[in-house]
């Protein structure tokens, strides 16, 4: 029996898409808090404003992060949400974990919490949305100590480190994306579950230029597999393509019209690098970008070289100030490798985090200190010669600017000596 | 020459305790030496905590650090 009435909540529940509205209502047969998040909904909708207090004092004794504080504004119409706080749980790296795994989590939340979960955050992480403070203690317990999970990082914290699925089952990573994400998830334990930061701090790991993590566009550190050779061709099974033996883009692409490879792919490609000649597929590697539209268009016949690493790109985060940005290239190729335990990729975090803490301003991400700054300063910093794949647009400002270590004998000078020469 | 962490650690929740704004930002803590590294500051604030000198505020997105007597507490506030 709904214990508010909620027209504007109900609306959602007739399109034909799934609706949280629905599974709330059915999960408010059970947990009876359920019904106070739609009445407090509801209740937003009506005053165009939210109702949720903005953040708290919630947490687990020694950790400053993984628990995000939300108290209603009006607890005493809706008591079953005046706490609800949401727990976010460290995934396991690329989401692996078993149907067990799962069902203990759903019912340590059923016992502790509303039973609501997001799976997952936009972070990677589990989250376990809506308890009250007192419940806090006890479930971080039987998290850690029955379940062998931890919590995720929130706040000014190192957030939880995300990866795609990688070489565990994807042919194209090129790197063990899952490796690299659960070694610096264990190496900087302190940095998740503590404040380290101006604001927030985003490692994605990406297998391929495909990025599934979408690392270009969420993160402040994106490492995105790449190679540094040719992309190997097996021009038989280019033929089988053209032929129809196979389907193109692993079938997902319109069967409209048969499969033309000068229309389907080499019209498509970015810096038309590739042609046909001689009933052979030639591709000019100088000029590819690496976009991965030819490779995902023929899979069987196209994969990437051998010489196989990462990209590293800095400064993507959401709007707040100034709009979405995507990540800037800053390192174009790096080994990644767990033989030196990732020494070299470590080196390069903690140049960046030693710089920004102290350059970032208070709620800045790293992307908008660089913007700030300037990507000159930050190369400069990150001691990286500037490349041309670091220029966005060609230059508009005629002027050069000439560092004093830049010039030959630096820019000191005697002003009475120079005038006498050049006197008129 | 950078403080011990004794000094620095009476300096943070000296700065914590006169600051005008109950609640500050670690990098609100970066004055109380010139000489110490961000890092080390950030770690001392964060042993403060775990003494219960020290409390974190999160908005969820943003971590602050207030003593216990000055801290914005959502449970106890008074509703809006």
């Amino acid at each position: 029996m709904p214990k508010h009435d909620t027209p504007l909540m109900d609306e959602l529940e007739k399109g034909p898409w799934p609706s949280f509205v629905t599974d709330l209502k059915r999960q408010a047969e059970t947990k009876p808090e359920c019904w106070d998040i739609l009445g407090q909904m509801e209740l937003s909708f009506k005053d165009r404003i939210t109702h949720w207090k903005h953040g708290g004092i919630v947490g687990v004794f020694g950790y400053g992060g993984g628990i995000v504080g939300r108290y209603s504004d009006s607890p005493k119409q809706f008591p079953g949400v005046a706490h609800f706080h949401t727990v976010r749980l460290n995934q396991p790296s690329s989401k692996f974990y078993s149907s067990a795994k799962l069902r203990d989590i759903c019912n340590l939340w059923e016992k502790y919490g509303s039973g609501m979960t997001n799976m997952h955050g936009s972070t990677g992480d589990l989250v376990l949305l809506g308890t009250r403070t007192e419940n806090l203690e006890p479930l971080f317990y039987d998290l850690t100590h029955d379940l062998k999970q931890d919590l995720g990082g929130s706040g000014s914290n190192l957030r939880t480190p995300a990866c795609c699925i990688g070489s565990a089952r994807c042919e194209w990573s090129c790197y063990d994306t899952a490796s690299i994400c659960h070694h610096l998830t264990m190496h900087y334990q302190d940095e998740i579950h503590r404040p380290a930061f101006p604001y927030k701090f985003k490692f994605k790991f990406s297998g391929c230029p495909n990025d599934c993590v979408a690392s270009i566009a969420r993160s402040d550190f994106a490492l995105i597999g790449t190679w540094k050779d040719d992309i190997r061709i097996d021009q038989d099974a280019v033929q089988g393509y053209i032929k129809g033996d196979y389907k193109p883009n692993g079938g997902a692409r319109a069967k409209s019209k048969p499969f033309d490879i000068d229309e389907d792919v080499l019209a498509l490609c970015p810096t038309a690098c590739m042609r046909m000649k001689d009933n052979k597929l030639q591709i000019d590697n100088k000029n590819c970008t690496r976009c991965m539209f030819c490779l995902n268009m023929m899979p069987r016949a196209l994969r990437p070289g051998v010489i196989k690493g990462a990209s590293i790109l800095c400064g993507a985060k959401a709007p707040i100030l100034d709009g979405a940005q995507l990540a800037t290239l800053i390192i174009p190729f790096v080994e990644v490798t767990a033989d030196n335990e990732y020494e070299n990729i470590i080196e390069v975090i903690e140049s960046i985090w030693d710089w920004w803490m102290e350059a970032g301003k208070n709620r800045e991400r790293l992307g908008e200190t660089m913007q700030r700054l300037g990507l000159p300063t930050f190369l400069k910093v990150m001691d990286v010669t500037p490349i041309p794949q670091h220029i966005k647009i060609p230059r508009e400002n005629p002027y050069v600017f000439w560092t004093d270590e830049e010039v030959p004998g630096g820019f000191e000078r005697d002003i009475r000596e120079f005038r006498k020469k050049h006197a008129q | 020459m950078a403080l011990s962490v004794d000094e620095l650690k009476a300096a943070i929740i000296e700065k914590a305790t006169k600051a005008p704004k109950p609640q500050l930002y670690i990098k609100d803590f970066y004055a109380c030496d010139a000489d110490s590294k961000p890092r080390v500051i950030k770690n001392v604030a964060n042993d403060l905590v775990k003494e219960g000198k020290l409390m974190f505020w999160s908005s969820g997105s943003t971590t602050m650090y207030a003593l216990p007597s000055r801290i914005k507490n959502e449970e106890t506030r008074p509703q809006d």
